[in-house]
């Protein structure tokens, strides 16, 4: 076995720029596949990370049926013992809990439907983007009790502006009315209408007072430290929370169920994305297919007489087949090795594309995007090169065992 | 012959018509003596869930066939909320934040008080009468007393959600059930009225419930504590202004 | 001369040729279809989303895209109509609508919706609606009480054709009005979110429950041809603008009205170009080292032509004219192949109903159709054309560097 391997190793070295230019393609396919494949997952995590710091968080913790069905009396009651047994779990980056309920909300011009949310003016700084996102006025304080923040679109609807007072009415928990007045603080700007338009946000405190809710709350909304690490998160809540604790009232959905919608354009994406990857993966083992060729045919004279000698044709299919092995595995290593540096770069220093930035800001996306990194990532496109490169180097391989040996040997 | 034949479709044609005319009188009749010309009355309302309940006290006026103010008046924290309805409006004011809301279509299929009345329910108080063909279905002796079973389809063009109601009402015009179905003649809810006492300068059902049809463990249920028919009220009662300092 | 020997030069070894031009072919034929199958998809999504309602130009009353209530709505509609028949080209069609929130409710759910009265006739012509009725039928002008909604809401309310539909919104008095109407057809969209979202009745009773007199909320115009630039559509809501000269009117093209999607189809085009470049380098290795090989091969007789004097640069010429022909051949062929794969596609598209789910939430199209762009076309040619023959200089200096003696003896 070993003999044919070090024959090959030497072989494909007797035409050394032969064989950088083959390795050479072969690596750049790699390396071109490594980056972008990186650079699309990386891509998807700053989109995901993003849209979910903007309400959902990565997973939340609510009553069961709340997802489907907001009722105000499904609730969480003990909010410390579930902080507590956060606190415990490694790998949640913040985490913070919320109100919600469905009111009417009037200026002195107009009356709206809305979601008013309780929050957290501290944790939520950290747990949601809401704190960069206000664009007028100022975020709330800690004790800040009817004090409120609001979209700009329903500003706007509701012709009032900062330090203006509106009225929200809705029910309580108990079905009791709740009802306040509130001063607004600040004005958002999410770039997404729907919530711009639907939501105002107040204190914890204050909101848990004016529904009735005791120290209940809604949600606990966890950021986790990586989208890797959400679904071990969920499990360890799972086993060891919601059934130890005897709390069975409870579910804990994460960003892919509470925000379906978002996994599946990705899903979409990377669809079309691998398109094009293949088509790359196609045309470089179109090129090494040529390539192989060719210098099977230029040896023929060369296979000619090791037949003359003796050799087996299917010997030297091998002897073949571990050339072109050598070198995709070298190129395949290379195109790693390279892709994955390039990336490492961008991924610390992030890669800004011109024009898009107004876009960006809009949705909170940050400006530079970064290229993540990942096993997959880094071994999927070249795996896929070495698979293909391998099936193209068969057919020059196997013309081999055609040949004849005088003919051969009268080449030139 | 022939002119037996046309008086004896005539006496039918009459006595169908009669009938027909029976079931939309007893319901009208019915429900002028539900709602009077004009009453005041104290009512204590019990939500009931399967994990909780709430009572309240409210002060209700009602005048004709459309106009209505309630004010809750115990507990104490929700003392002076009030819903009025007048013409075609619906408002709500709340003390604390001292503000009348007019309320948007938005907020009409949402829940009462979060009882088992809707908005919509309260506004459209009137609707059995505007919006249904009434047909008399049988009648049956109860404690001495008819009882005649209602069946009411809506008129084709009435913007009422249900597909169907069917009431049951005493011969001295006492509303005893009211239940509504939908499209697909399937039951939703029920209301059903009973106690009946001398109140006042008639007899009048007490207690009355709504409640889902598909369980027990929900349901809201009005109590009258008192009750007492007048000839009309001011109309003046039925103003935003007296929604907010209804002198209660 | 030089041109036909280098001609004839490239059939000598027919082989040799054919797999040099195959690497050239593969390269620009993945170009094409590559560039096909994104273009046709970005297409696909602006017409979607066009005729989800927002058509190729839209007009409101200023206000009203911010608050899209029965206040801000449209009146001098004749003003609107003169303008909009005196300066559209035939061919354009346009309708009107009444467009506020609402909210829809059966004996046993509520859920708000937008109602959409439409111009029936007219709006078939211009919106996603008219063709999309998967039961029942569509609306006529004369319908008193009907109303189409779409799969997802049946399923959402559990009622059927035929069944009732209670619709309450605020009307023009501020006071709130209803009225039922009897479901008469069902729609599919793209995207459950509009099957869910839009509830179409006849305008003329959108005007009536509003009380909104003869004032409307919104014109749709739609142009012919999609210009997926926008120039076409910028040029028409120009005109009219000066036609209408009234600012309480605010005209729109679709590029206005879904900025994410001019934002997103940049991005597109930007990125195809980067990756025509990126197929160019992988195809790029394997040119030069078919090219060396050639050369290579030739080295006898590119010393004999030394020998007998040929100078270095007319070799390098000689060269670089035989990539030249071979690079035009092979982008040729490319592009006659790149026309039929993507012409066979074209006849169905491509299902992609497998990821539905994902085109449901992005209104990405379920059948794609490939469509081939002259400029995409012209950029692939030109830059394999220039590339390619950058990269042939190295195999060219090669045969020029060569010595006679050396070249003459090696073998």
């Amino acid at each position: 076995m070993s003999i044919e391997l070090k024959m090959a190793w030497r072989n494909i070295w007797r035409n050394p720029r032969r064989t950088l230019l083959t390795i050479a393609a072969i690596a750049f396919a790699s390396m071109i596949l490594v980056f972008m494949l990186s650079f699309q997952l990386g891509c998807y995590e700053t989109m995901i990370n993003t849209s979910v710091k903007i309400s959902t968080g990565h997973l939340q913790i609510q009553a069961k049926g709340y997802l489907k069905d907001k009722k105000m009396r499904l609730v969480i009651k003990n909010p410390d013992k579930v902080a507590k047994f956060l606190d415990t779990i490694k790998g949640i980056d913040t985490y913070t809990f919320r109100t919600n309920g469905f009111c009417l909300v009037s200026s002195d011009k107009r009356t709206y439907g809305v979601v008013v949310t309780g929050i957290d003016p501290l944790k939520e700084a950290n747990a949601s983007s809401i704190k960069s996102l206000v664009r007028k006025g100022s975020y709330l304080k800690e004790d800040d009790q009817y004090t409120a923040l609001m979209g700009g679109l329903l500003s706007n609807n509701l012709k009032v502006d900062i330090n203006d007072e509106i009225t929200i009415l809705g029910q309580g928990r108990d079905g009791s009315i709740a009802a306040a007045v509130l001063t607004i603080k600040g004005i958002f700007n999410s770039g997404i209408d729907e919530f711009d338009r639907n939501v105002i946000m107040m204190g914890l405190k204050g909101f848990q007072e004016i529904f009735s809710m005791g120290k209940s709350v809604h949600e606990a909304v966890i950021t986790a430290d990586s989208l890797g690490d959400v679904s071990m998160i969920k499990q360890n809540i799972q086993n060891n929370f919601l059934t130890i604790k005897g709390d069975d009232s409870l579910a804990v959905p994460d960003w892919m169920e509470i925000m379906p919608g978002l996994l599946q354009g990705i899903q979409m994406d990377l669809v079309s994305g691998i398109i094009m990857y293949i088509i790359l993966v196609i045309v470089v083992a179109f090129s090494i297919f040529n390539t192989f060729l060719m210098a099977i045919l230029e040896r023929t004279r060369e296979f000619g007489v090791m037949m003359a000698i003796g050799t087996s044709p299917s010997r030297i299919t091998k002897l073949v087949m571990f050339e072109s092995i050598c070198m995709t595995i070298v190129g395949i290593l290379l195109g790693i090795i390279i892709g994955s540096l390039v990336t490492l770069y961008f991924q610390k220093y992030g890669i800004f594309i011109a024009g898009t930035e107004d876009i960006l800001k809009e949705y909170g996306i940050p400006e530079r995007l970064y290229p993540r990194l990942s096993l997959i990532s880094a071994a999927a496109g070249p795996f896929v090169v070495f698979l293909i490169t391998f099936v193209s180097s068969v057919f020059p391989a196997l013309r081999i065992r055609k040949l004849n040996p005088v003919k051969a040997m009268a080449n030139v | 012959m022939k002119k037996a034949i046309l008086i004896i479709g005539i006496l039918f044609f009459a006595a169908s018509s009669h009938a027909q005319m029976s079931a939309e009188t007893i319901v009208k009749k019915a429900f002028d003596y539900w709602r009077g010309e004009a009453s005041v009355s104290t009512i204590t309302m019990t939500i009931h869930r399967p994990d909780w309940e709430r009572v309240m006290t409210i002060k209700a006026w009602t005048r004709g066939e459309s106009d209505s103010l309630f004010v809750i008046t115990k507990p104490a924290k929700d003392r002076g909320n009030g819903t009025l309805k007048a013409g075609k409006g619906m408002w709500m004011y709340n003390p604390k934040v001292n503000r009348v809301i007019k309320l948007p279509p938005s907020m009409m299929s949402q829940s009462w008080q979060g009882s088992d009345f809707s908005n919509n329910d309260l506004a459209k108080s009137d609707s059995l009468i505007k919006d249904y063909m009434h047909t008399l279905e049988n009648t049956k002796i109860h404690e001495g007393k008819k009882v005649y079973s209602i069946k009411s389809m809506p008129k084709p063009e009435a913007p009422v959600i249900w597909g169907m109601i069917k009431l049951t009402i005493r011969e001295d015009n006492i509303l005893l059930s009211e239940t509504f179905f939908d499209e697909d003649l399937a039951p939703v809810k029920i209301m059903t009225a009973w106690d009946i006492q001398m109140a006042g300068d008639r007899l009048f059902p007490l207690k009355w419930k709504m409640q889902k049809s598909d369980t027990t463990t929900e349901y809201t249920l009005f109590v009258y504590e008192k009750i007492k028919f007048k000839k009309s009220l001011n109309k003046n009662i039925f103003t935003q202004t007296n929604l907010k300092n209804p002198g209660i | 001369m030089v041109i036909i020997l280098a001609w004839r030069n490239i059939w000598r070894n027919p082989r040799r040729t054919i797999v040099i031009l195959l690497a050239v072919i593969i390269g620009v034929w993945s170009m094409i279809f590559l560039g096909a199958l994104m273009r046709g998809m970005e297409t696909q999504m602006v017409k979607n989303a066009i005729s989800t309602l927002t058509g190729s130009i839209q007009i409101h009353h200023k206000d009203y895209r911010n608050d899209p209530v029965v206040e801000n709505s449209m009146n001098n509609i004749d003003k609107l109509d003169k303008a909009l028949s005196t300066t559209l080209d035939p061919g354009i069609f346009w309708t009107k609508r009444v467009r506020v929130n609402a909210i829809a409710s059966n004996a046993r759910h509520a859920t708000g919706v937008t109602l959409v009265g439409i111009e029936p006739e007219k709006e078939a012509k211009i919106s996603f609606i008219g063709k999309a009725m998967i039961s029942g039928r569509f609306l006529l002008p004369e319908d008193k009480n009907k109303i189409i909604v779409g799969k997802a809401f049946i399923e959402k309310f559990n009622t059927k054709i035929g069944n009732k539909l209670i619709l309450m919104s605020q009307n023009t008095q501020k006071e709130i009005a209803s009225k039922a109407f009897r479901i008469v057809g069902i729609f599919s969209a793209e995207s459950e979110a509009v099957e869910k979202q839009f509830v179409f009745v006849p305008i003329s009773q959108a005007l009536k429950i509003l009380k909104m007199g003869d004032s409307i909320s919104e014109i749709s115009i739609m142009l012919p041809r999609l210009d997926i630039t926008g120039k076409n559509e910028t040029r028409a809501a120009e005109k009219l603008k000066a036609a209408i000269n009234d600012d309480t009117f605010v005209i729109e093209t679709w590029q206005q009205l879904l900025p994410m999607m001019k934002a997103y189809l940049k991005i597109s085009g930007f990125f195809l170009y980067i990756w025509y470049f990126v197929v160019f380098v992988a195809m790029g290795f394997g040119i030069v080292n078919t090219s060396l090989m050639a050369i290579f091969e030739r080295m006898r007789e590119f010393g004999l032509m030394k020998a007998l004097g040929m100078r270095p640069f007319q070799i390098i010429k000689g060269v670089v004219t035989e990539s030249f022909f071979l690079l035009v051949l092979g982008i040729l062929a490319g592009n006659i192949l790149g026309f039929l794969s993507v012409a066979v596609i074209a006849k169905n598209g491509i299902d992609l109903s497998a990821l539905a789910a994902g085109t449901q939430m992005w209104g990405i199209p379920r059948i794609l159709y490939p469509e081939i762009w002259v400029q995409d076309v012209i950029v692939a040619g030109l830059v394999v054309l220039f590339l390619g023959i950058l990269v042939s200089l190295y195999p060219a200096f090669k045969a020029a560097r060569v010595t006679p003696t050396t070249a003459m003896t090696k073998n």
